[in-house]
């Protein structure tokens, strides 16, 4: 492999160079631009070097931003609250129901088990608003309108699914003499499932975590067409942010840099668990 | 290879007396089923209505006028051609693209995989929020790329704004957002292929073109199927980035699938036609998926059976 | 009372019919070897007893009483298995003591028992390393310690020796015996290899198309086989088989082997007009010189020398091939050729060709070693 001539090495290493560039460029832009004023923004040609600011961050994190036609509340704050909030409970949840379901799955083979995976797994590929559009009806009737609750649920369809299917695999991989064994030396069940089989599927758990976490922060349509307005997570929030604000480009500069921090910082703290999850979700199975 | 008896069901545990146990166990699996499965046939039901929210006395049964009428509707054809559109040139250019990041990086080495690792970033983003970013980066008084694009000679580019470049500039959001997704499956599979016949082909001095379309192509196709489909059963529905972007403008010509069924329901409040909008949408997807699913389970099952 | 008592279990796997009847019973304190080919339901027998499986057909009693409501956990039994099923999450101590963790004894006590078998198995040195430090041996012996240290009354046995390399395989043939007996348990024994089986077991019991064929002591399941099934799982090389129809002649029943009349004793005249497969151990058969009456004309094909006996190839009129094997400190001839074999007549057995059942002599005694 050695055999690679010199050229072709040059030629490859300016391939990525402009890949790399193509896909963290935008990442980079927008983290200076939340350190720039408006003046600075508006400027062309658009320089790299200037004089970074905090005015923006500061306005958004106390929730008042002036502008020259006068005082301007934003919520953004509570939006990124809300987001922290309905993911970490959604994800949670969908822990706690979808790790034994999961392990009911791989262990029993039971009436409607394998119709139930299906199902499940049919609708990953369907179109939420099939779903979405139906439940805002619902959800008027049921009173679940202006409720944290109801968001929480609904995100249910995001999570379990995604921890069903990769965590279920975790439990097949273990070999079932291992917490026959268990039970033999004198454990219950329930004793053999949290001791044995839970520790044992770890790393498929916390991959299936991490990634429900990320797919429920990222969720914009949920929310666009579920959340009230106060409840809004940061996706929909910048959105509604950017045409309410008007001109303010460095606070939606900010506000989007607070939007993506937390899943970028998560996805680099956990990459090794996340290509897990996301091959495992797609390939191996 | 140890030998084991007969039973197939080694893998399961079998404990009559306590039978309810994997019921109880998947009751939230069942309730978000039932949950999902609850809207789904009300939304098959309103899809067979003449039914609008802000004239609700005039609800009735049409069996299959909505989806008639969309067979005439002019809007439905462009929906469909805008939605195929899309879905084929973001897939296209993301698997060409990610196959060849993939090839690339293929090689283990720090350098290699720290890159991998970065390029994973664009995947985290809410695809809403990319928008907002390129919205940003494109817009026509600041924004970078229009100020690139303006030293190269071509002015007043719209980007988004324009019907002639707007799904252009959406494609291009949903190749930075996705691209990674196709890398990270087709480096997974490049770099769990068996070295053999590389190997074999380097002693024998073959072609590096040749090793490439004849042995690692084949060998990488399950991947390749697999991360396809992921793609267009994705990009078929895509609403976020279209939405964030121009709400389905300029005009009507981003008016894909979804987008298009949500306007039905919110601006028009036509609840039947946006229904039976979904209905086909969900139709072909659930066409596509299927064949999927059935050979992903049976890539799982062989892949169990010869573990 | 037989400690384990198990009548007409009946198990299938979707449309697989494993255990087909069987019935066993095995006495306290005995060690009886669970033998038959793989695939037959050894493992299956186990799991059934242990609880893990549920039978679908049939009772099993342990210790005098009815197990099947009873879960694994509730059993008191001690399983090793085949391919040890360590808790790769813990150190080999702490799966050694899990099977005294559930009973909720000190921990002082634990150490102390854990310490004790590992010592008995010479695994102290081991204990603080995680099942992926460990050789195959030593995983053996720590699944062996586990099932072990809660002192069990009931001790099943699943192949624990076969993951193994030789040498220790043949060093654990030695000791387990000793080991088990002083335990005092109860052990159900599984193994695919005839010479564990005779060595290990005070019985042996031969699972064969999913029912026990036969249970009894070695010797007798060597000498009075109940099938060809049964006779053919025993003995290296294993034992030749002659089609023979015997008749009455002036009184004697007589058979045709390769041309030869051979004259059976006197208490297998009832044999006389029925169709039979006539056994014949390699060892049973010798080589003589001279044409006597009672010996057949064989063409010697082939010599193998082995350590403890040498293995020698005939073929007999009519096509058929005889093994022969003789002791190592014997002659052998150094050339192939016709030679002549003697029958060893205390050592034939027939069996009918129809069901393979041994046909009984009206002796009532099987092959004398």
């Amino acid at each position: 492999m050695d055999r690679i001539s010199f050229i072709e090495r040059g030629f490859r290493g300016l391939l990525l160079t402009l890949i790399v560039i193509f896909f963290l460029f935008p990442i980079f832009w927008i983290l200076l631009m939340s350190f720039q004023t408006n003046e600075q923004i508006l400027r062309i040609p658009p320089s790299l070097t200037f004089v970074p600011t905090l005015d923006n961050y500061k306005a958004l994190i106390s929730g008042h931003l002036v502008t020259s036609a006068g005082t301007l509340d934003i919520a953004f704050m509570r939006n990124l609250g809300n987001s922290v909030l309905l993911s970490t409970c959604a994800v949670v949840l969908a822990l706690i129901l979808g790790v034994p379901a999961a392990y009911a799955f791989a262990r029993f083979k039971f009436w409607l088990s394998e119709d139930i995976a299906f199902t499940l797994l049919s609708f990953r590929f369907a179109p939420p608003l099939l779903v979405l559009l139906p439940l805002s009806l619902y959800f008027q009737d049921l009173g679940l309108v202006d409720t944290y609750v109801g968001l929480i649920w609904v995100y249910q369809l995001i999570a379990l699914p995604l921890i069903l299917w990769i965590v279920r695999g975790y439990f097949e991989d273990i070999s079932p003499d291992v917490e026959n064994a268990y039970r033999i030396a004198g454990h219950s069940w329930a004793r053999t499932f949290f001791k044995i089989a839970v520790p044992l599927a770890g790393p498929g758990i916390a991959a299936a975590g991490l990634l429900s976490f990320i797919f429920c922060w990222n969720n914009f349509v949920f929310a666009l067409i579920l959340a009230s307005a106060d409840k809004q997570p940061v996706t929909v929030g910048a959105l509604a942010f950017v045409t309410a604000s008007g001109i303010q480009y460095g606070q939606v500069a900010a506000a989007i840099v607070l939007s993506v921090t937390p899943t970028l910082l998560l996805a680099l703290y956990a990459q090794r668990w996340l290509v897990e999850g996301l091959s495992l979700g797609a390939v191996k199975g | 290879m140890t030998s084991q008896p007969i039973d197939d069901s080694v893998r399961v545990v079998h404990r009559r007396p306590v039978e309810w146990l994997p019921y109880l166990l998947s009751l939230p699996a069942l309730l978000v089923c039932i949950g999902i499965l609850i809207p789904f046939v009300t939304a098959l039901y309103y899809s067979t209505l003449r039914f609008r929210l802000n004239l609700p006395a005039l609800k009735g049964f049409i069996w299959f006028g909505n989806y008639t009428n969309l067979l005439y509707d002019p809007e439905f054809w462009n929906t469909v051609s805008i939605s195929l559109r899309y879905t084929a040139i973001s897939v296209g250019v993301e698997l060409v693209l990610g196959l060849i990041v993939a090839l690339l990086l293929q090689r283990r080495t720090r350098i290699n995989n720290m890159i991998s690792v970065l390029l994973l970033l664009p995947l985290m983003t809410a695809p809403a929020i990319a928008a907002l970013m390129w919205k940003l980066m494109t817009n026509p008084s600041f924004g970078i790329l229009s100020y690139l694009v303006s030293l190269a000679g071509v002015s007043d580019f719209r980007w988004a704004s324009s019907p002639s470049s707007a799904l252009f500039t959406v494609v291009l959001v949903d190749v930075w957002v996705y691209t990674p997704f196709i890398m990270v499956l087709l480096l997974a599979g490049l770099r769990s292929l068996p070295q053999q016949p590389f190997e074999a082909a380097a002693l024998d001095g073959v072609p590096r073109l040749f090793v490439f379309f004849r042995i690692t192509l084949p060998m990488l196709s399950p991947y390749i199927i697999t991360a396809s489909l992921f793609r267009l059963l994705d990009a078929i529905q895509q609403f976020d980035i279209v939405y964030a972007m121009t709400q389905g403008g300029p005009g009507n010509t981003l008016l894909v699938f979804q987008v298009r069924a949500y306007l039905e329901f919110y601006q028009y409040t036509n609840v039947g036609k946006s229904a039976a909008l979904l209905v086909v949408l969900w139709a072909i997807t659930y066409f596509l998926s299927n064949i999927f699913i059935k050979n992903w389970l049976r890539l799982r099952e062989r892949s169990h059976a010869s573990a | 009372m037989a400690q384990i008592e198990v009548r007409n279990l009946r198990k299938s796997f979707k449309d697989d019919a494993v255990l087909k009847g069987l019935s066993l019973n095995v006495d306290k304190g005995e060690i009886v070897a669970l033998f038959g080919p793989s695939g037959t339901g050894k493992t299956v027998l186990l799991r059934l007893l242990a609880g893990v499986y549920a039978p679908d057909g049939g009772t099993i009693d342990l210790r005098g009483r009815d197990a099947s409501g009873t879960p694994p956990e509730k059993r008191g039994i001690g399983m090793a298995f085949q391919n040890f099923a360590l808790f790769p999450h813990m150190t080999a101590r702490d799966n050694i003591a899990s099977a005294l963790t559930a009973r909720k004894a000190d921990a002082a006590e634990i150490a102390r028992k854990v310490d004790a078998v590992a010592r008995l198995l010479k695994i102290s040195h081991v204990l603080n390393h995680s099942p992926r430090e460990l050789s195959n041996g030593q995983k053996q012996r720590t699944a062996l310690a586990r099932a072990l240290v809660a002192e069990p009354d009931i001790l099943l046995l699943d192949d624990p020796l076969r993951n193994v390399d030789a040498k220790l395989r043949y060093e654990m043939r030695l000791e387990l015996p000793a080991l088990l007996k002083r335990a005092g348990s109860t052990v159900l024994y599984v193994t695919q290899d005839f010479k564990e089986a005779m060595a290990l077991g005070d019985r042996i019991a031969v699972l064969l198309d999913g029912e026990i064929a036969q249970c009894d002591t070695p010797a007798r399941i060597y000498a009075e086989p109940a099938s060809i099934g049964v006779a053919r799982l025993f003995g290296d090389p294993t034992l030749n088989l002659v089609e023979v129809e015997p008749r009455m002649v002036d009184g004697v029943p007589e058979i045709l082997v390769g041309g030869a009349l051979i004259r059976l004793p006197a208490s297998y005249a009832a044999a006389a007009g029925g169709n039979y497969m006539l056994g014949l151990r390699p060892e049973s058969l010798h080589l003589v010189d001279g044409a006597t009456p009672g010996t057949i004309a064989v063409d010697l094909v082939a010599v193998t020398p082995l350590n403890e006996k040498s293995v020698l190839l005939f073929t007999m009129e009519g096509g058929n091939e005889l093994l022969a094997s003789e002791a190592g400190d014997r002659e052998v001839p150094r050339c192939t050729g016709p030679s002549r074999l003697a029958l060893d007549l205390d050592a034939v057995l027939l069996f009918d060709r129809d069901n393979g059942r041994r046909f009984i002599p009206a002796d009532n005694l099987g092959a004398r070693p």
